[in-house]
């Protein structure tokens, strides 16, 4: 559970906003900039995640899928219908809210298993959409020339202004889940997550909320599938494959539940493991192309060895360590 | 389409029903222990097919010994990796077992493209090459070989389950494991005999179909999904309702392509699963479910 | 959970985040790749080394090492050495962008080799034109030339030239009613849609159209159906391991009288062959010059190169290279001549300009002439129909 507002917490969340932001000032190098720039996107996907998983209890194997929607609406609607990127953003999120609220309401039927399998095999259909429907996305061959992301006149057209524009729609998906996490339906998926019928008893719309929430992390997929087009310049289906979705889950559990900063230091720790040159400075050729070659193994030994020595999760060794709680220093 | 062609058809779907069986089988023996999905099956079937090749090219023994010794070392590499990485997690929190085998199976298919490389690897038919006719439609023989040796495998898991003190100690655990616990019977043990079944039923899988469509380290996956989607149509936990999800999971491929189109036989398949669940939220076959707390 | 768990657990991650940094730390101190000189001129090759299509690039890379080493033993490229920085894009297009930026910004690469796959080659567009670095992709893709970007070159022979030169020689067969079966991915659908669009000019007619995705264990129900259409012949588009698949399930249900098979220059892998067995008898294919270097004529230059490089490259790996390798070797060689041709002081635009400057050059893929508008520089010239005959392919020519 988060802790009260306390100013030390304050502090953190301060210096870790000002450390994140002030990155583009400190390098000039896009290498780094484009890494910690997919690092935001899958935070804005986790934190959909993380509600979806860590309050309301639900697995999702299909959540590459609502990225994917997210990306082609966007795509189509700068690139095919003219719109601008804000528009494009929107379409983005509608449409995969919609997708979240249909996907939501027979899966309220199915529980554990059977609900994550519901979810893969949407995604597995989407696959074959995002394949076929090629006037719209390309086909497997993908679309290419994807404009930068634009307000108005404003073009985010370099590395540092996309980190920006991405992290700063990060901050607010964050903000925003906090804020759901802290509201009354906040807690009321707090309890769903302990017990379904506790919470049913106390009167909570568990349906409600299950569905509510399930839209919100599709929007939140879709949203940063609009990013990712445009910041690429290129989508094609093998980017929200059924691995990218069980990936998510990976991260969302590793992160523990009942957090929002576990996930997120989960995902920023699973993306960097390919790019581990972007973050180790001076590291040789051979000693990159070592881990390069071994980058799958070292991905599923971290995988389990989080799973096995912090057994609830990265939320779980923050909250041990976080400010407000004093015991726990 | 005349009836020659539809048997044809029905004759294929039965043979990929098979496959997706004897994956299916798997999922649904570490279920029954765990109550997890166990994501590295498809890498034993991967595994079955891989070590059987280096077996028989590389060591040079013997096509049926072969096959044997690569049954044999996914059993083991199923066995170890329980111990290794599922056992360490003493409470048996189901997500946590379920990520762990993610993580499993990507260090299995990567160590697999480290030890034999990325191409794929081809092992000859078990008895040739050569078909049998049933009313006009063939059959490859090494399909004879996928069917007997998926039934094989699940008349041994009925005497394993209704013969053996094993067996019942399995159903006891997978009914209740404190219970089971009381009376007697260690449920880490059976999570790891359910482990190495589920690798050497994978493993048999993979061994029977690499003939047909050789193996590499990244077949595991699209393997692994269609045994998943078998065991859950049929209903988790049972044996005989994980066959018949495979059987007609497989149908209804070869049906969908035959009737409708090629292009969106998974997606049909797909469809008609989620229909069926959102009918029958435990699966066809499957008996309403305990919850787990 | 108890608190002294808890501690022990932090003081267990601590250390194994120490560990993953010193390990690294450690490796960079035995590096003995770099060159200290500075004068070696860097080329970047993103490829597939591991995941889906790691079959294409590790044979890539394999041809790349072989080639730069002999390169540098010849004296370099003017008197400096090439030195060639492989990055490993997963089969990621995410990671093949990021791979792209780092070399164009970090390593101040003139050209870079790759990707593997179409996809990873298109993504890497919005770093290669901003960047103003020429790119050499090993993705046979038609778009990658079709949608023209004057960065971006290509090695492989693209469906625009192979499927002509196929259907040509359907038609000289007296095939009227045709079929294809593809896979679902990129590769299949260039492949048929070439097709389809190219047919009527051959008075050959699609009757069936198949599709099946990468990982299929039977291809039997699509086999049916295409048969029950009795057609002339079938054309498949499948690279990977389901073409082997395909004519074993067609041996099958064809019995004494199979469906005769077609295929293009992605079936040219001994690990088809192998692995179709019998079923591959009579199977005829398109492909380079390359996988029987004697159809260029024993003694010409073509050969000669063909040769050299085949037996480089078994000498070094113990195996010879596939297409894929060969795609390499045109990428490597395409642009260390354009090197050789430009004076001390360069720029990777200077570079660009030199590979579309390409003339006549000969390498195992073909004869290169690139120009403004072609970036591929293949023609029919430079393929050859082969048939698979006791295990092995070998010239239609010759055989008939």
């Amino acid at each position: 559970m988060l802790g009260r507002p306390d100013i030390r917490l304050v502090v953190i969340v301060a210096v870790a906003l000002v450390a994140v932001f002030a990155l583009p000032m400190l390098t000039s190098e896009r290498y780094l900039l484009r890494v910690f720039t997919f690092v935001g996107v899958n935070v804005i996907i986790i934190t959909g995640m993380a509600l979806l998983f860590g309050y309301a209890g639900q697995v999702s194997l299909g959540h590459a899928a609502f990225y994917g929607i997210g990306a082609y609406a966007s795509a189509f609607a700068v690139i095919n219908l003219g719109w601008p990127w804000p528009a494009g953003v929107a379409l983005a999120i509608v449409l995969t809210a919609a997708g979240g609220f249909l996907l939501a309401l027979p899966s309220l039927r199915l529980k554990g298993h059977y609900l994550a399998m519901a979810t893969l095999g949407f995604g597995e259909i989407m696959k074959v959409a995002f394949v076929e429907a090629r006037p719209v996305t390309g086909g497997p061959d993908g679309l290419s020339g994807i404009p930068y992301p634009a307000i108005g006149p404003f073009e985010f057209d370099t590395a540092g202004l996309a980190y920006w524009l991405v992290w700063g729609v990060a901050a607010v998906a964050l903000l925003l889940a906090y804020n759901v996490v802290r509201s009354r339906a906040g807690r009321a998926m707090r309890a769903l997550h302990g017990s379904e019928l506790g919470a049913t008893a106390c009167g909570i719309d568990i349906t409600g909320i299950k569905v509510r929430v399930f839209v919100i992390s599709a929007s939140l997929a879709g949203l940063a599938g609009a990013l990712y087009a445009h910041v690429v310049g290129f989508v094609s289906p093998s980017t929200f494959s059924l691995h990218v979705s069980v990936l998510l889950v990976a991260m969302a559990v590793l992160g523990g539940t009942g957090s929002l900063a576990g996930p997120v230091i989960a995902t920023v720790l699973l993306t960097l493991i390919p790019y581990s040159d972007a973050v180790i400075p001076g590291l040789s050729r051979s000693a990159l192309e070592t881990i390069q070659e071994w980058q799958e193994d070292i991905y599923g030994l971290t995988i389990i060895a989080v799973m096995l020595f912090v057994p609830g999760g990265i939320g779980s060794l923050i909250r041990r360590m976080a400010p407000g709680r004093g015991e726990a220093r | 389409m005349g009836g020659v062609e539809l048997l044809q058809f029905a004759l294929a779907g039965l043979k990929n029903g098979a496959i997706y069986a004897l994956v299916a089988l798997g999922f649904t023996l570490v279920y029954a222990a765990t109550g997890a999905i166990n994501f590295a099956q498809g890498e034993f079937y991967m595994l079955g097919g891989m070590l059987s090749v280096w077996a028989y090219a590389g060591l040079g023994l013997p096509l049926p010994v072969a096959g044997l010794v690569g049954v044999a070392l996914t059993a083991v590499v199923g066995g170890v990796f329980e111990f290794l990485a599922v056992r360490p997690r003493k409470d048996g929190d189901l997500l946590a077992i379920i990520i762990i085998t993610v993580g499993g199976s990507m260090v299995l298919s990567s160590a697999a493209r480290h030890l034999f490389g990325p191409l794929e690897k081809a092992l000859p038919a078990f008895s040739g090459t050569g078909t049998v006719s049933i009313f006009g439609a063939v059959l490859e023989i090494q399909s004879l070989w996928i069917l007997g040796l998926t039934t094989l495998a699940v008349l041994a898991l009925w005497y394993l389950y209704n013969r053996t003190s094993l067996g019942r100690a399995m159903r006891a655990c997978a009914v209740n494991r404190d219970a089971a616990r009381l009376v007697g019977i260690d449920p880490r043990k059976i999570v790891t005999v359910s482990f190495v079944l589920a690798a050497a039923l994978g493993a048999l899988a993979g061994l029977a179909v690499t003939p047909l469509t050789q193996t590499a380290f990244d077949v595991g996956p699209s393997v692994g999904i269609k045994g998943f989607a078998a065991a859950i149509l049929g209903g988790l936990g049972n044996p005989i309702a994980a066959v018949a999800g495979g059987i007609v999971l497989g149908m209804l491929e070869s049906l969908s392509i035959a009737f409708i189109s090629s292009t969106y036989k998974d997606a049909i398949a797909l469809v008609v699963l989620l229909g069926v669940l959102f009918w029958r939220p435990q699966g066809i076959f499957g008996a309403s479910r305990r919850e787990k707390v | 959970m108890s608190r002294s768990l808890g501690t022990r657990m932090t003081r267990l991650i601590v250390s194994v985040c120490i560990v993953a940094l010193t390990v690294p730390t450690f490796l960079i101190g035995c590096d003995g790749d770099r060159d200290t000189d500075g004068e070696a001129v860097r080329i970047g090759a993103v490829l597939s080394l591991t995941g889906s299509l790691a079959g294409l690039g590790e044979p890539a890379r394999r041809a790349i090492e072989v080639e730069v080493e002999r390169i540098n033993d010849e004296g370099g490229v003017n008197g400096r050495p090439v030195e060639v920085l492989f990055e490993d894009d997963a089969s990621d297009e995410a990671r093949s962008v990021a791979a792209a930026s780092r070399l164009i910004d970090q390593e101040g690469v003139v050209a870079i080799i790759g990707g593997s796959g179409t996809g990873q080659s298109m993504a890497m567009r919005q770093e290669i034109e901003p960047g103003e670095v020429p790119q050499v992709a090993l993705a046979g893709g038609s778009v990658v030339t079709d949608e023209f970007s004057p960065w971006v070159f290509q090695t492989p022979w693209p469906n625009r030239v192979v499927v002509p030169f196929t259907l040509e020689h359907l038609q000289a067969e007296g095939i009227e009613r045709l079929a294809i079966i593809a896979e679902s991915g990129g590769y299949g659908k260039d492949g048929s849609d070439v097709t389809k669009a190219l047919v009527d000019d051959f008075g050959i007619e699609i009757i069936a159209e198949e599709q099946f995705n990468r990982g299929d264990t039977d291809m039997t129900p699509q086999l049916t159906k295409i048969r029950a259409e009795a057609p002339d012949a079938v054309l498949m588009w499948a690279a990977g391991a389901e073409a082997a698949t395909i004519l074993k399930n067609n041996a099958a249900i064809g019995g004494a009288s199979p469906m005769r098979f077609f295929g293009a220059p992605g079936n040219a892998r001994l690990e088809f062959v192998e692995g179709a067995g019998e079923a591959a008898e009579g199977f005829v294919f398109a492909a380079g010059h390359i996988l029987v270097p004697e159809t260029y004529g024993v003694g010409t230059e073509a050969y000669e190169v063909a040769t050299g490089f085949i037996d480089r490259y078994t000498e070094r790996w113990g195996e010879g290279p596939d297409i894929f390798a060969g795609h390499a070797y045109d990428a490597i060689h395409i642009i260390v001549e354009a090197l050789r041709r430009l004076p001390a002081e360069f720029t990777p635009a200077d570079v660009r300009d030199e590979i579309e400057a390409t003339s006549g050059f000969v390498s195992v893929g073909g004869t290169f002439t690139f120009s403004p508008t072609d970036h591929n520089g293949m023609t029919a010239e430079d393929l050859t129909m082969y048939i698979i005959e006791d295990g092995a392919w070998k010239p239609l020519e010759e055989v008939r």
